[in-house]
């Protein structure tokens, strides 16, 4: 029986960063109490965030959480 | 660099220096060159890479779950190699019958202490790839 694929997450993060006056991966890693590192890694999709992380970034962009996020099954 | 990549590249050099340096010393110096994993003391200034300042975040979730799975990697693995060359020390010196000597017990503990962080760092930094620049 073949495996079913690991669901992971997509986000639009750098898109609502190009929208918001074209806020830097720093300010938006110093908003949100991260390293801009980890904000590069989630952007290229090699991290995918704790919950609480996706939560405040969503409240930076002022947006619920599904439309930053998108859980691909 | 964040903080916590540069604690990692101290890891590997460190690990890696005292290594070939006991190496190096050891068909001179026979089993004083053992000294030469004093070098890992070094290891003891990591946490001044991780004091905070200003407003600057130093360790993150994403560095906290890095630093787990290479921690677990070194350790896992630098174990693992001493209990399989323990058993084959064990093997070969009692089918010789004699005694292992204490000296290459030494070698093989320190060694191994050496080993771990060397792979920790590594497999950190394997981690962190890709995401210094901008993208």
């Amino acid at each position: 029986m073949p495996r079913k694929p690991e669901p992971y997450l997509t986000n639009c993060v750098r898109e609502l960063r190009g929208q918001a006056e074209g806020m830097t991966q720093q300010a938006l890693a110093d908003a949100v109490g991260v390293t801009r590192q980890t904000i590069v890694a989630m952007e290229t999709g090699t991290y995918t965030p704790s919950l609480a992380l996706a939560i405040r970034i969503s409240r930076v962009f002022d947006c619920k959480v599904e439309d930053v996020f998108e859980l691909n099954e | 660099m964040s903080p916590v990549q540069k604690v990692a590249w101290t890891e590997l050099i460190v690990s890696v220096l005292a290594i070939v340096l006991v190496a190096t010393l050891y068909p001179w110096l026979g089993s004083a060159a053992l000294g030469g994993f004093a070098l890992l003391g070094v290891l003891g200034i990591t946490p001044l890479f991780l004091r905070r300042r200003g407003n600057q975040v130093v360790r993150d979730e994403r560095d906290a779950q890095i630093e787990q799975i290479a921690s677990w990697f070194g350790f896992g693995a630098a174990y693992l190699l001493l209990m399989l060359s323990m058993v084959a020390i064990t093997l070969f010196y009692s089918q010789q019958q004699r005694d292992v000597p204490t000296s290459l017990l030494s070698v093989l503990l320190w060694s191994q202490f050496a080993f771990c962080y060397a792979l920790k760092g590594a497999i950190a930094l394997l981690q962190y790839r890709g995401t210094n620049s901008a993208a």
